[in-house]
């Protein structure tokens, strides 16, 4: 593969243009108010911008993830957004919090806040999706998934007294 | 309101209402509007279909504003920094442009025995090529990313630098007393011209975030009346008025760019349509006949050298012959410079506005057609062809 070649556009932006090794010339016009032409060249005049495709910065930014970024980061990114209105959140079990030294069925955080705990991380390793048999040791994290509100309310809970 | 006042808006929205028109026929056709509304102008001024009374002192007055908004709007498109790296690049595209397309208005002003001088506005009319319409066009047609289309804005921008050299030049023979005043003062302000660009290149980012405003009306004003001050000065000096302008657009970089261009561009639109009515206005029509034979020659003459320069800088840049076509193409069209250039010489010799307004009309139009469709004369006789790979 050639190596993408960059073209100043006095007064518009930047222009890159790439060979590919199918005989095909592409290129992306970078404007300097941000938007971004994703130019496709003809075949047969290998100068001429026959299909020109204009995106907003934001557009050519996933345009340029879907193409280019690694495809398990990308899964995680499509998981992320599906879940857009959950948090997950790492909190260090204060000692001081009533909750510390409760197994996680007598802490019933699920219960009293809406958030429940996904894994617990202590030094001697992980436990993830963890049993009501389970501790709540001062110092291990404990990672909260739930809605902003829930989330925030266990938070509380496990670093603070009361 | 006294009826004068009233009749000078009445003139005034009937003048609007007919560039309106013209302006929706120009896009059914597929041609740039401003030359038409210079034919608005011949139409209304001296000798035409309807003579304009009241309205044409605001008229004037708006085409002397019509120049300084395109101009603050042509060098708000670039940064200082860039000029000087374009100019480093495309010196010798810059030089083939300059030593084919100046000569012939030269020339064949001296052949119509005009004034030296005259015959040096004349060359200056046929080299300029019209960034504003070409960047138009280019736009308009979906050709930003075509390879050609660097070549022909670094072309255009040389055009316009050198625009800042020329214009106060001329204007300093043109004003100027003797042979030693008058170097003098040309001496004097190209010193200023380029004090004021390197005053750009180093202050340009503070001075822009001076100017900017969270108001948009605050911002409009300092804009406006930053440019007018400048464009005023640059004129009383001999500068033109246009170069203050451009040099204030250059100056200004950054955030400010974006917001400056969103509140110029529709006073820009209103302005430059007055200018090139205006101009028309100027022109007496019973001229026409005498420079038409003369104009329709140059213009044939520069449509082959605007032509020859945009594809002798493309084929520099290793573009294939379609794209060279297109290139010459683009480059034929001529506009604001090239009034802006005539009407400082239209006093001392009347035909040079006839010969301009005729001029700019044909190469404008015979410009934006060829550009539109020389893909159709080119591109059918192309094979599908594969590049040997590396």
């Amino acid at each position: 593969m050639r190596k993408a070649t960059e073209t100043d556009l006095p007064g518009v932006g930047v222009r890159f243009d790439l060979e590919t090794n199918a005989g095909r010339s592409v290129g992306v016009v970078v404007h300097q108010t941000g938007r971004r032409d994703l130019v496709i060249y003809d075949e047969r005049d290998f100068d001429r911008a026959c299909e020109s495709l204009e995106l907003t910065e934001d557009e050519g930014h996933t345009i340029g993830e879907l193409l280019g970024g690694n495809p398990v980061l990308e899964h995680l990114d499509d998981a992320v957004h599906r879940l857009e209105d959950l948090v997950i959140s790492w909190v260090t079990i204060d000692p001081k919090s009533s909750l510390t030294g409760l197994t996680l069925a007598e802490a019933s955080l699920m219960s009293r806040t809406g958030a429940g705990i996904v894994a617990l991380v202590s030094d001697s390793g992980s436990i993830p999706i963890p049993a009501g048999a389970e501790t709540l040791e001062s110092g291990d994290t404990a990672v909260l998934v739930g809605v902003p509100a829930a989330v925030t309310a266990a938070t509380k809970l496990l670093t603070r007294p009361g | 309101m006294h009826s004068g006042g009233e009749l000078l808006v009445i003139e005034l929205g009937a003048v609007m209402l007919t560039l309106a028109v013209v302006a929706r026929l120009a896009r059914r056709i597929g041609v740039p509007a401003l030359p038409l509304y210079l034919l608005v102008g011949l139409a209304l001024g001296e000798g035409g279909l309807v003579e304009l009374s009241a309205s044409e002192e605001f008229i004037e007055v708006g085409a002397e504003i019509g120049v300084i908004l395109m101009l603050l709007m042509l060098g708000l498109e670039f940064s200082a920094q860039e000029l000087v790296t374009n100019l480093r690049r495309s010196t010798l595209a810059g030089f083939v442009d300059i030593a084919l397309n100046f000569p012939p208005g030269f020339v064949a002003g001296l052949i119509l025995g005009f004034d030296p001088i005259v015959a040096i506005l004349l060359g200056g009319v046929t080299y300029i090529s019209s960034s504003g319409i070409v960047a138009k066009l280019v736009a308009d047609l979906d050709r930003i990313g075509n390879h050609e289309t660097s070549v022909v804005l670094s072309v255009l921008v040389i055009e316009d630098l050198a625009m800042v050299l020329y214009l106060p030049i001329v204007s300093g023979v043109l004003f100027g007393g003797s042979v030693l005043s008058t170097a003098i003062t040309v001496s004097i302000a190209l010193l200023a011209v380029l004090s004021v660009l390197a005053v750009a290149y180093i202050l340009g980012d503070r001075l822009s975030a001076l100017a900017l405003s969270q108001s948009s009306e605050a911002l409009l004003l300092t804009l406006l009346g930053g440019t007018l001050l400048v464009a005023g000065v640059a004129g009383r000096l001999n500068l033109s008025t246009a170069v203050g302008a451009f040099i204030v657009g250059i100056v200004l970089s950054g955030e400010i760019v974006s917001h400056a261009r969103g509140l110029i561009l529709p006073l820009r639109n209103l302005f430059a349509a007055v200018f090139f009515v205006f101009f028309g206005l100027q022109v007496d029509l019973s001229l026409i006949p005498n420079v038409a034979v003369a104009t329709v020659v140059i213009a044939a003459v520069t449509v082959v050298t605007k032509f020859a320069t945009g594809w002798v800088a493309a084929g520099r840049a290793a573009i294939g012959k379609p794209g060279r076509a297109r290139a010459g193409a683009a480059l034929i069209a001529h506009g604001e410079f090239s009034i802006v250039i005539a009407e400082l010489g239209i006093s001392r010799e009347n035909d040079l506005g006839a010969l301009a307004a005729t001029y700019v009309t044909i190469l404008t139009l015979v410009g934006a057609l060829l550009y539109q469709f020389s893909d159709s004369i080119t591109l059918p006789a192309l094979k599908k062809r594969s590049r040997t790979r590396s």
